[in-house]
């Protein structure tokens, strides 16, 4: 039965292609958006459930059709591990024809993904991947690297800190790659401000306990703790320091990779004063407050994270390039999409690179005191907007091969 | 300064703190998986997910009705306890004719339902929990700051090891346990109701979980994640100590928490390995475990 | 001592363990005060009779009747409860009990049971081990101390299931003389026993057991041991 579909489809796209027809060629005359992320794990909370309502927003405010041809969105738990986001990812492609995965936590993951989306030419939105190397090393013509990536969190946070006076620092590393990366990214970012690295110690992935670690980087001396890690290991990490009076103490402690749900499950009390960089903030402005507001009706009061709201941003553009470029074939999309301006509640005059890195304003912002906050949520204050162009990694840095070879 | 292999006495005094606070943790979790073995001759893999529910009860309780900590402590074990004994009532002794296997089975499954049930409810990056106000703060040893709350765990996890173990060593209740873990049937033909008393046990061993939960919800986050982080490292600790021995798990679970703090110190990636590395050497040298009788 | 209301009375009582039956429908009694035994060949069904009065076995039809209390359907604690005290072939002392922990084990289901003091009189030895680890006692030790702990509880009944097996004879004659004492005391006792000579010595009926079923009851006036012998065909 599915074959005698499949070949009725490949007829009519053979008379399609035959006929030179100048119409809009949205293949099998859907637009199929995948969000695939992790859904159960350490990531849900941040990405998850959340990422699925700001996908399916981006495509309700869009009016649910692009060209006259329906949008659907279909979600998927990869659980982490890359042979799940593979498994889904290839079936996707191959039997459901999804024309765009988005989201993408974790970063062996969102490798795996722009590998195969690379190979089968089909578009990734990738808002919450961590490493920086989607756009580097490993980048892909159909990739855009949303919201952040390792490079701007380390300068983002590092040179500002050491800026500030904080130049010796001491890592507690998440025992994996993403923690390494982060880690050593940092680390440059420091001695390029003029700061020094005390010391390191990686630690197990996950830990429960980091009492003795914390201890270390107390008996280091250094005036910063940097903590390579994620999710509910700095929540952790960062609820331990308070208790052991680091911060009292007049360390400073500062997440690398910190989201505001992290913030939240810790509580003003213990994560005040806390150091980070985030990509985009519910209450920054007009815009992005109405957003958040219209999101936390759908998710039982909580707001959202920068990287939610970076796929709503995401999919919201793409819907726009395929309007604007009459097709959804991937490559033209994400040209597309390099060619106009971003401009939403997400950021103001956001530009995508040839590498796929969307080149957007980063914040420093520091946790209010509970004396500070007065409402739900009133967790940040920005301390410095850092400008795109310092934020993210120079595009000649990157080492993206088709990057270099376009520039030779 | 005195030093020892390269890190300075008080450096390494400090870790073996952390260690034996850890290893309260361990003590109090692997005595109530003891318990619940020596008498059901089950597996407790629900443990892990008692221990997590310990902590949400207190959360809740403070959350939805301003309940403290002390009163939580209370509450929370109890809640747990009567879970614990409709959980027996209704399931597990329906497993008791069969290979302790399938008692396995059911624990673990009924583990990953509870969990999936809390993170579908609370999400994964957990709730916060404050020190209760008598233990904020904390005390300068000297050679390191020591939180208050920390120390208290300590003290209150001997304190409910050793009132545990002399209940069982030392009282008629704790006679009447030991023998039922021997010879159930004899025991009951002598007019001991033993299904409650198997019943007892396990909503006890379920309260320990969940005291435990509550004693970790101002240390770690309350994480429907919690228990299974810990649950494997209490079973090697049960399993090191010798199945079903009572004072065998509470002295391993301190022992291994120290030689586990003293790993994150020496070679710290391998501070989640180590207590199993040295479970694979008991097995190879003494299977029944340290303190385990050999059948 | 009325004739007519026996303390214990069985009534066509079959068990099973697992597909195999056992019990093919035995009947006796036991009359308050009087002392009698189960005598047969191994595997002639005794232990499992005095398990399924006691309610250990699982599966059993018939009746039991204990001061004219039906039993058959109650479970072994509740049947205990009732004035029912065993004590099994292999003792069953706990090993991670001592002396003293194992004598004040199960619970007193009446008053009138020994007091400690009279349980050390009747076995001064449990008195001077009270500390040891009960299984590390000789056989003849555990053995008293499974009679003595069943003597607390106040049952007026007391199974016996071989108390002598295994025991030199001076060891055996102190039991019977015990068991005498006992008597005199006002104890029922239902004894299962293949030392034809001891039942002789303390019995005041016999039930001749073969196959799961009671064949004869022979009074111990009429009983020598060749007279046993020749039933038992040994």
């Amino acid at each position: 039965m599915k074959q005698v579909f499949n070949a009725v489809l490949a007829a009519a796209a053979l008379v399609l292609v035959a006929g030179g027809s100048a119409q809009a060629q949205i293949s099998d005359g859907v637009v199929k958006i995948g969000v695939l992320n992790d859904q159960s794990g350490a990531y849900s909370d941040l990405s998850g459930q959340g990422s699925v309502v700001a996908a399916q927003m981006a495509i309700d405010d869009f009016g649910g059709k692009v060209k006259g041809k329906p949008i659907q969105l279909l979600s998927a738990d990869h659980q982490n591990k890359p042979d799940v986001g593979s498994n889904i990812a290839n079936r996707w492609i191959d039997v459901d024809h999804v024309d765009a995965i988005v989201d993408v936590p974790t970063s062996s993951v969102a490798l795996a993904i722009q590998e195969i989306t690379r190979n089968k030419d089909v578009a990734h939105l990738n808002s919450t991947a961590g490493t920086s190397d989607l756009t580097g090393k490993a980048c892909s013509p159909t990739t855009v690297h949303w919201t952040y990536d390792t490079y701007a969190q380390a300068h983002g946070t590092g040179t500002a800190i050491t800026k500030q006076g904080g130049d010796s620092w001491f890592f507690i590393t998440a025992d994996y790659a993403f923690g390494h990366a982060l880690e050593t990214d940092t680390a440059a970012a420091v001695k390029e401000a003029g700061g020094k690295v005390l010391g390191s110690v990686n630690a197990p992935f996950p830990t429960t306990d980091f009492s003795s670690f914390l201890l270390q980087a107390q008996g280091s001396g250094a005036k910063v703790i940097g903590l390579a890690n994620a999710g509910t290991d700095t929540i952790n990490a960062i609820k331990q320091a308070h208790e052991f009076g680091l911060t009292k103490a007049g360390q400073q402690l500062t997440g690398l990779l910190t989201f505001i749900s992290d913030v939240h499950s810790l509580g003003l009390d213990t994560a005040q004063g806390l150091i980070l960089t985030d990509a985009w903030y519910w209450d920054h402005d007009a815009d992005s407050r109405a957003w958040a507001k219209r999101w936390s009706q759908k998710m039982g009061g909580r707001m959202p994270t920068s990287v939610q709201a970076g796929v709503y941003s995401a999919v919201t553009h793409y819907l726009k390039a395929i309007d604007k470029a009459g097709t959804d074939e991937a490559r033209k999309v994400v040209d597309t999409m390099k060619t106009m301006p971003v401009n939403d509640m997400f950021t103001k005059n956001g530009k995508i690179r040839a590498d796929g890195r969307m080149v957007h304003d980063m914040y420093l912002v520091q946790v209010k005191t509970p004396a500070e906050s007065k409402y739900p949520w009133d967790y940040f204050k920005v301390l410095r907007t850092i400008p795109g162009d310092e934020a993210f990694r120079p595009l000649d840095k990157g080492g993206c091969p088709f990057v270099q070879s376009a520039g030779k | 300064m005195i030093t020892l292999f390269g890190y300075p006495i008080q450096a390494l005094m400090g870790q073996l703190l952390l260690g034996l606070i850890n290893g309260a943790f361990y003590a109090v979790l692997s005595l109530g998986l003891a318990l619940i073995f020596g008498l059901l001759n089950i597996i407790n893999f629900a443990h892990g997910a008692q221990y997590m529910m310990g902590a949400f009860v207190a959360w809740l309780l403070l959350t939805y009705a301003g309940i403290n900590f002390w009163l939580s402590l209370i509450l929370a074990p109890l809640a747990l306890g009567l879970f614990g004994m409709a959980l027996e009532r209704l399931l597990l002794r329906r497993l008791y004719k069969l290979d302790p296997l399938y008692g396995l089975l059911l624990t673990f499954g009924l583990a990953l339902i509870i969990e999936g049930a809390f993170r579908q409810a609370y999400g994964v990056s957990g709730q916060a929990y404050q020190v209760p106000k008598l233990l904020q703060g904390g005390i300068n040893l000297g050679f390191m700051y020591l939180p208050l709350y920390r120390a208290a765990v300590v003290v209150v996890s001997l304190v409910i090891c050793l009132a545990t173990w002399l209940a069982i060593e030392k009282t008629k209740l704790g006679a009447l346990l030991r023998a039922a873990t021997e010879n159930p049937a004899l025991v009951q033909a002598f007019g001991v109701n033993v299904p409650v008393l198997v019943t007892g046990t396990y909503g006890f061993g379920a309260a320990l979980a969940g005291f435990a939960g509550v004693l970790a919800a101002p240390v770690y986050s309350v994480n429907p994640l919690m228990g299974s982080n810990i649950i494997i490292v209490v079973f090697a600790v049960v399993v090191i100590g010798g199945m079903g021995s009572i004072l065998g798990s509470v002295l391993t679970g301190f022992g291994l928490g120290l030689i586990e703090g003293l790993t994150k110190v020496f070679y710290p990636e391998a501070s989640s390995t180590v207590i199993f590395v040295i479970m694979a050497i008991v097995l190879l040298l003494k299977p029944a475990g340290l303190f385990g009788r050999t059948a | 001592m009325p004739d007519s209301a026996p303390l214990l009375a069985v009534n066509d009582l079959h068990a099973w363990y697992g597909e195999s039956h056992i019990l093919h429908g035995m009947t006796f009694d036991v009359r308050a005060g009087e002392v009698a035994t189960l005598l047969g060949r191994n595997g002639a069904g005794k232990t499992t009779t005095l398990k399924s009065v006691m309610g250990i076995v699982g599966r059993r039809t018939g009746s039991v009747r204990f001061e004219g209390t039906e039993t058959s359907r109650l479970s072994s604690n509740r049947i205990a409860r009732l004035g029912l005290a065993y004590c099994p072939e292999e003792r069953g002392i706990f090993s991670s009990l001592n002396v003293a922990e194992n004598l004040a084990l199960p619970p007193a289901v009446r008053a009138g049971g020994l007091t400690l003091a009279e349980v050390h009189e009747l076995f001064p030895r449990l008195a001077e081990r009270a500390d040891s680890q009960g299984t590390k006692l000789s056989g003849g030790e555990q053995q008293m101390l499974a009679i003595a702990r069943i003597l607390r509880t106040g049952a007026p009944l007391l199974l016996l299931d071989e108390p002598t097996e295994g025991l030199a004879p001076v060891i055996v004659q102190h039991i019977g003389s015990i068991l005498q004492r006992l008597k005199e005391r006002g104890f029922t006792i239902l004894l299962v026993e293949q030392n034809f000579h001891f039942a002789l010595g303390v019995a005041d009926r016999h039930y001749v057991v073969e196959n799961g079923r009671v064949v004869d009851c022979v009074p111990n006036s009429r009983a020598s041991t060749a007279t046993l012998q020749g039933y038992l065909g040994v």
